[in-house]
């Protein structure tokens, strides 16, 4: 008998047993391996929420693509003013800003508390991050400020709110002014021009004056702690990493990655134990679901698959019915999976999860999907066609007896 | 056309061995109406079990057609049973998924039949046993004997050479069976088809060319009763 025949039989014996069979169990199953397929791809979709969200809060607003830092032994760079030029001649660098940072006390009504200032060339700072677009108070410096800073919202704080641990001068509002008092023993006392929220923890438990008055009070001259860089894309920082070190910087350069020291990779490392986990659990019940329906529906039927070998139809045509009435559930329960994660992509997506480092929106990439997809055929394959094999080889008189 | 050699067939069942045919030896020529009767329990299921290839004897030898279908692998049984065999059985045996058309092309289907032919060849026979106003109801949609009428035509879709009836009226009342039996009377007569079946009613006998009596798993009898 043709092989086709024999499919178009097993085609046509699935697809009534699916429009005449049980609806309610159809929808039940379909309905549970959707819900398996969410879960297949929610989790890694939410990873890769957070992994872009931290190379975005890193890039905009911490590091940018590149950290210029000073050579090893120096507590500074040197000649930032020439390396700048230098490094901003490389194709596809487009902006610098170099960055002077101390540990410093903050003093506000009576309340004070230890956070990290850093001194910037506002212009230059606006070429490599976004801080400038996020204030959420007054403006963001100027090249010429000399005694204006511009603070964090976590540092500015609420009255009241101690921050829970978080540096906080718990409600400086701008126009404020706030003593500073340096490492070197250097007090200054300025006025608060702005207050910015980037979500990213650790710019927003921080503050920015001008290099112009850093340098001044720290006593340097043409020198920061590490120069920000900016490229053209993202994701190509290896390869401008040794551009850099190609074009005789001798400086230490790092990527965003690399500053972030192993955090996020750490954390990511931790979601991929719980995602594989999850998985794992997901594709199992999978198995068991798929496993008993179709246990269920042919030891039902075991009278009927005697009587179709009774009257001469070939066991691997029964066998393959059930396999398509799986794949149908499969596809189907994939496609409404597909459905469901698309609405609850939509809604995380408006109302989106708050971590530590900002919102994070859930992202489906379609290497999860398919995976999710190629997982849930490969568990549900094996999970209907052996329960039909075993009732499909039995004997045809023990099968039509029941 | 159907040749059975000393067929035994012994089943265990627990610790207790039980002898369903102790050396039955049948030959049916074509176009004969053969009726197989005994009590119960005297072997004549086990006998069309074994000639229909939905059992194997402990031992003997069975031809059909000329092919010692003992000798056949699984895969050739079943398709000796789909292209040379009808069976039609007692219960209807029906697939309720399907319609009543659609039970009777499904072997067809299998065969891979164009779809014009089975579909009209289908329906021919539907409308011969009476059900030409019935063929997309499906079998909760029918009486019994319409079940029976289906089962015979899904027997026949494929012109086999051989028809096996395991008490097909065991189920009907009796204006029912002798509706089915007036069937195959005119199957037999009017195509010369053969045809074994197995019946315990007495005015059966009256249908069949020949009777084949059973006692305790062999032939006890053989009577002439109709003139083919």
């Amino acid at each position: 008998m043709p092989v086709l025949a024999g499919l178009r039989v097993s085609a046509f014996l699935a697809w009534k047993s699916i429009r005449r069979g049980s609806k309610g169990t159809l929808v039940l199953t379909i309905m549970i391996v959707a819900l398996i397929f969410v879960n297949l791809v929610f989790l890694p979709s939410i990873i890769s929420g957070v992994v872009e969200t931290f190379d975005a809060q890193s890039i905009d607003f911490d590091f940018g693509n590149l950290v210029v830092e000073p050579r090893e032994g120096s507590q500074y760079i040197d000649g930032v003013a020439s390396l700048q030029r230098q490094i901003e001649r490389i194709p596809g660098i487009v902006g610098t800003s170099p960055r002077t940072a101390a540990g410093v006390t903050y003093f506000y009504k009576g309340r004070n508390t230890a956070s990290t200032l850093y001194g910037i060339n506002p212009e230059d700072e606006r070429s490599v991050t976004r801080i400038a677009e996020f204030m959420t108070e007054g403006e963001f410096l100027s090249d010429g400020d000399t005694d204006a800073i511009v603070m964090g919202a976590t540092l500015a704080g609420t009255e009241g709110d101690e921050g829970g641990g978080l540096p906080t001068l718990e409600g400086v509002v701008v126009g404020d002014s706030v003593r500073v008092d340096y490492p070197n023993g250097e007090t200054r006392t300025y006025r608060v021009k702005g207050i910015f929220e980037t979500q990213s923890f650790g710019v927003d438990t921080s503050a920015f004056i001008t290099n112009r008055e850093m340098s001044e009070v720290l006593g340097l001259q043409d020198q920061a702690s590490v120069i920000l860089v900016k490229t053209e894309e993202n994701g190509r920082e290896e390869e401008f990493k040794r551009e850099l070190l190609s074009y005789g910087i001798q400086e230490e350069v790092r990527t965003y990655r690399e500053k972030a020291g192993g955090f996020v990779d750490q954390a990511i490392q931790s979601f991929n134990i719980i995602n594989a986990i999850s998985t794992l659990v997901s594709l199992i019940i999978a198995i068991v679901v798929i496993f008993i329906v179709i246990f269920i529906n042919t030891v039902n039927r075991r009278r009927q698959i005697g009587i179709l070998k009774a009257i001469g139809i070939d066991q691997q045509i029964i066998i393959n019915s059930y396999v398509l009435q799986v794949l149908f559930i499969t596809v189907v329960g994939a496609l409404v999976g597909m459905v469901l994660n698309a609405g609850v992509t939509t809604y995380l997506t408006a109302y989106p999860l708050v971590f530590p480092g900002g919102p994070v929106y859930p992202v489906v990439e379609a290497s999860a999907v398919l995976w999710s997809v190629a997982s849930l055929f490969a568990v549900s394959l094996p999970a209907g066609y052996i329960p039909a094999w075993r009732i499909a080889r039995e004997d045809i008189l023990t099968a039509i007896r029941g | 056309m159907i040749v059975a050699e000393d067929l035994t067939r012994v089943y265990t069942m627990g610790r207790v061995e039980v002898r369903a045919l102790r050396g039955v030896s049948l030959s049916v020529a074509r176009g004969e109406f053969v009726g197989i009767m005994g009590a119960s329990g005297s072997g004549k299921s086990t006998l069309l079990h074994i000639l229909g290839l939905l059992d194997r004897p402990t031992s003997g030898r069975v031809m059909l057609d000329k092919t010692d279908v003992l000798a056949l692998s699984d895969h050739q049984r079943t398709q000796f049973r789909l292209n040379r065999l009808g069976y039609v059985f007692q219960d209807y045996a029906l697939i309720g998924e399907l319609t009543a058309l659609e039970n009777v092309y499904l072997t067809s289907l299998v065969r891979g039949d164009p779809e014009e032919e089975y579909l009209r060849k289908s329906t021919d026979i539907l409308e011969r046993v009476g059900l030409g106003d019935r063929m997309d109801h499906r079998q909760s949609e029918l009486s019994g004997g319409e079940q029976q009428r289906v089962a015979i035509a899904r027997a026949l879709v494929n012109s086999p050479s051989i028809l096996l009836a395991d008490e097909p009226c065991a189920n009907l009342d009796s204006q029912t069976s002798k509706s089915i039996l007036d069937l195959f009377r005119r199957l037999n007569e009017d195509l010369d088809q053969t045809i074994l079946m197995v019946s315990h009613e007495e005015w059966h006998k009256e249908y069949f060319c020949r009777v084949v009596t059973l006692r305790d798993g062999l032939i006890e009898e053989v009577t002439e009763c109709r003139k083919g």
